[in-house]
């Protein structure tokens, strides 16, 4: 009995070991080759560059160039900055607002390029059934939003289109999934948030937008950005990755049934909630451009006039125009 | 005959023993199955076990369930091999040496109480996004259980034994081999328990360090899509992973200390004889 346990307990182990051997085995596959440069891609769910990863061009196209792509997933834009800043990421796929605060807290970016914009999939989410019929009904309910990304700035925007002051409505500072907990209980009575979760919601939660980014002017356009020191020595580098990532949208707006069978597969999102993310936005990348410097400046002084930041920032010295 | 039937009643009251365990997890699954069944609760907010358990088998087909999982076990036994066994031996320096205490001690009980979740950036910062972040911070999560266990249990080991040890003039190797380090292994074994737990707790922490793949990732990542069922599916690994873990533990301690039981045997034996 007690040698029976005993090897029991070692084979448990020996077990354990070999597993634990097998994911070892596992996290080394992706241990590039030495001869190509490594570039380290930053991308969330969904974004520009997880378009680029599922298709699997764009590292093909790379490798031939001499580069060898990697792709690091983040959950938010706040945290993938963080890995910018120290080095870890050269290239980061971010929203309109976390460049901004990454700029007031002294992080060394420099803006690469401008993707497309989820104005009609980013908003203030309501129930179909709600009181809230128009803007101006915001006033003293509860709205959830997240600090430092763009739903922040929609909010603002939203508020000001509707002449309501910041204190009209009960700021719900909220994660993305806790906040979605709460609206789904009822615990907040709208929601600014951007696709694909809206769409989600809206399906799940028989909701719709109230305001969506074509009215507040909340455009949550895409970005790239990279840390300064790199973008200034790898202009080239940062040409390829536009026109690969570019050639990846022009495929992703006329293939969008194949773009909605991968993304759902991948994302466990049904193709129901995929589609009508994807139908209402357009899939872009370009180099900068004088008019979304503009939009970004405009982030930031209404940012710094409502003390959300407490430096003023002047964006045109953080871009980078590559023609 | 009578010697028979005592030894068929023991026979069945250890069944009923080895069962009793699993009596209230078992109960609530069955609740949680038919609560789902009569919709007391809503399935979008939490699936029922059904669907909990199709959802693993749907991703242990694409393999998706046991890549991520034999990951995670990697980076938690390559984090708590490295912590614990850094924790052992600052616990066993520090329980030796006065001098080591006095300089080590506090420093690592302050450092002890920050949270995990407040390292993050800091080890973002240091060691970037790779394996090595992710293992680090395991690591230090282990490391203290087993650190303050050893510790304690060096330091609290009966000085009449070490005395007794001393005057068989047993040099310091031996005194230390056979007198305080077996003194000491079963408080030893306890830290190895409490570190295995706190392996799984700062793992899914650590899994959330742009991580691509592990158990901790797969939760994180349905989480932004509300993506119930992997959600509870994860819990629940993480729930019986951390079971066969305590299991292994608690095997180890018997297997380590059967000196112990047999000892304990023994005084019953004498304790029964005498009271005959």
């Amino acid at each position: 009995m007690k040698n029976l346990k005993k090897s029991f307990i070692a084979i448990l182990l020996l077990f354990w070991c070999g597993v634990a051997i097998y994911g070892w085995h596992l996290t080394r596959e992706d241990a590039g080759s030495s001869s190509l440069k490594n570039v380290v891609l930053g991308y969330q769910a969904g974004d520009e560059f997880y378009i680029s990863k599922i298709r699997g061009q764009f590292v093909k196209k790379m490798k031939a160039k001499g580069y060898n792509v990697k792709f690091k997933e983040f959950q938010n834009g706040a945290a993938m900055l963080q890995a910018l800043a120290s080095g870890n990421v050269d290239y980061a796929r971010v929203g309109d607002t976390p460049p901004v605060s990454a700029l007031a807290a002294g992080t060394k970016l420099t803006y690469v390029a401008a993707g497309g914009t989820k104005a009609k999939g980013s908003g203030i989410l309501i129930r179909k059934n709600s009181s809230i019929k128009t803007l101006a009904d915001l006033k003293g309910k509860k709205v959830a939003y997240t600090k430092g990304t763009s739903s922040q700035y929609m909010l603002l925007r939203a508020l000001k289109v509707a002449g309501l002051s910041n204190d009209d409505i009960t700021w719900v500072n909220l994660d993305s999934d806790a906040a979605s907990v709460a609206y789904s209980k009822g615990k907040v009575d709208a929601w600014a948030n951007w696709d694909p979760s809206v769409a989600q919601v809206e399906i799940t939660e028989n909701s719709k937008l109230l305001v969506d980014g074509t009215t507040t002017k909340a455009l949550n356009r895409s970005f790239i950005v990279s840390p300064t020191t790199y973008a200034s020595k790898n202009k080239t580098l940062s040409k390829l990755i536009i026109k690969y990532t570019e050639q990846d949208m022009k495929w992703a707006n006329k293939n969008h049934s194949k773009l909605i069978k991968k993304m759902s597969a991948d994302l466990k999102l049904s193709k129901k909630v995929v589609r009508r993310s994807v139908i209402r936005r357009t899939f872009s990348m370009h180099a900068m451009s004088k008019s979304v410097v503009k939009e970004e400046q405009e982030i930031a002084n209404v940012f710094y006039d409502n003390n959300i930041l407490t430096k003023k920032i002047d964006v045109s010295k953080h871009v980078q125009y590559l023609k | 005959m009578e010697n028979i039937e005592t030894n068929e009643k023991y026979h069945f009251s250890f069944k009923f023993k080895n069962s009793l365990p699993w009596l209230i997890p078992v109960f609530l699954i069955v609740f949680w199955q038919v609560a789902c069944n009569l919709s007391w609760v809503n399935e979008t907010l939490l699936p029922s076990p059904i669907d909990v358990v199709t959802n693993g088998i749907k991703l242990f087909k694409n393999g998706e369930l046991q890549e991520n999982m034999s990951i995670s076990l990697y980076r938690a036994t390559a984090g708590l091999l490295i912590g614990g066994g850094l924790g052992f031996v600052l616990g066993f320096i520090n329980g030796v040496s006065r001098k080591a205490r006095l300089l080590f001690d506090s420093t690592i009980q302050m450092l002890r109480n920050i949270p995990h979740l407040a390292l993050i950036p800091l080890i973002i910062l240091w060691l970037g996004i790779g394996e090595s972040a992710k293992i680090s911070l395991v690591a230090l999560g282990c490391l203290f259980p087993m650190y303050i266990n050893t510790y304690h249990g060096i330091t609290s080991v009966d000085p009449k034994l070490i005395e007794m040890g001393k005057s068989y003039e047993l040099s310091k190797k031996d005194l230390f081999i056979k007198v305080i380090f077996p003194g000491a292994l079963p408080t030893i074994l306890m830290g190895v328990r409490y570190a295995l737990g706190v392996m799984w707790t700062t793992l899914i922490v650590a899994e959330t360090i742009s991580a691509s793949s592990g158990i901790g990732y797969m939760s994180t990542n349905a989480e932004q899509f509300m993506d119930m069922k992997t959600i509870v599916l994860c819990i629940l690994i993480y729930a019986l992973l951390g079971k066969l873990s305590d299991f292994i533990a608690k095997n180890l301690e018997d297997i380590f200390l059967e000196w112990r039981a047999v000892e304990r045997r023994n005084t019953d034996a004498s304790e029964t004889s005498r009271n005959k």
